[in-house]
């Protein structure tokens, strides 16, 4: 236990050093908090820009608050995914190529204490700027569209978190395996991007796929209650994560064993 | 022009100011590296006219671990 706190603390102070502490959480905040204020002053926006006949009547429905929430939470799902691969692309490859894991795990440090301190701050990072860009885009949702109490944001979030953890973990994984950083992103953006097709080919009769999550996200928030189906969706998440991570330490395992004896 | 009055700028200064806190933060790192992937003009050009996408840019890419 104390060496993974060691561990840890190295990684987080590793991300403060290299500014991602600042920029990952005032990007999340911009992409959350961008989409309610631009939704608002489109008609705006579109009659200062001109282009329109005089005397035509523009009218442009204004979603309701759980739909404003909801872009918000799309913005993240195609441009943070972005971010998440771009962040933790180089996490394991990077200190592979310049040596420094080699300088780590010559000492007697766990490959399961090395893989899931890793894993722990990217999760600590995302989950942090993902609450504060959902707080950003509640208040202007709020200020623009209307009311949501506290507990549908924290009940969005407590999802969501989940669905962003999964692309972390599929990122450490594919870390753990390839060697080139951009094809480490490559990977998980492609790996993400089936997993929404497929999800959205197969949806009814996939209804506890991951990637379902942020649909059911929108039914909580218009029902007021958690519907069943996103229970499973977060079960199976939290499974696939598990997995994903013993998969991640055994692979990292046998290479780097492998390489050892070389 | 209309667009100035029909903006609520009270509610959209937090933003602005996000934003410009990214530039900064970019800048400064950028003033204080020796060197980057790429020409540093280059960089600088990105930081101030891409919004957004060039301080990401300059922090995932440009910027050289030592």
């Amino acid at each position: 236990m104390q060496q993974w706190i060691i561990l840890f603390r190295k990684e987080i102070q590793e991300n403060i050093r290299n500014f991602k502490w600042m920029w990952v959480p005032l990007v999340f905040i911009l992409l959350a908090a961008m989409e309610p204020v631009t939704t608002y002053y489109m008609p705006t926006i579109l009659k200062a820009a001109g282009g329109l006949p005089e005397g035509a009547v523009f009218e442009m429905p204004m979603p309701n608050p759980a739909e404003a929430i909801m872009m918000s939470l799309a913005q993240l799902s195609s441009l943070g995914v972005l971010v998440i691969a771009l962040i933790s692309m180089g996490t394991i490859a990077g200190e592979r190529k310049s040596g420094v894991s080699e300088l780590i795990l010559v000492k007697p440090v766990s490959y399961f204490n090395y893989i899931t301190a890793k894993w722990a701050s990217y999760i600590l990072l995302l989950l942090t700027s993902l609450l504060l860009a959902l707080l950003a885009s509640w208040y202007y949702v709020t200020l623009f569209f209307g009311s949501l109490t506290i507990t549908h944001i924290l009940g969005a979030f407590l999802f969501y978190g989940l669905w962003l953890s999964l692309i972390v973990t599929i990122s450490i994984f594919y870390n753990a395996w390839i060697s080139s950083q951009g094809a480490i992103a490559a990977a998980t953006i492609g790996t993400v991007i089936l997993i929404s097709t497929v999800t959205s080919v197969f949806g009814t009769k996939l209804s506890w796929s991951p990637a379902n999550i942020s649909g059911h996200i929108h039914e909580m928030l218009i029902t007021n209650a958690v519907p069943s189906a996103l229970y499973g969706a977060a079960g199976l998440t939290i499974l696939c994560i598990i997995c994903l991570l013993i998969g991640t330490i055994f692979i990292f395992q046998t290479k780097y064993a492998s390489r050892k004896s070389e | 022009m209309a667009i100035f009055n029909d903006i609520n700028w009270a509610a959209i200064a937090p933003l602005l100011v996000i934003q410009g806190l990214l530039i900064l933060i970019a800048l400064i790192d950028w003033l204080k590296g020796k060197s980057t992937n790429g020409p540093r003009s280059m960089w600088l050009i990105f930081i101030i006219f891409l919004s957004m996408i060039g301080p990401i840019l300059y922090f995932v890419i440009g910027r050289r671990q030592e």
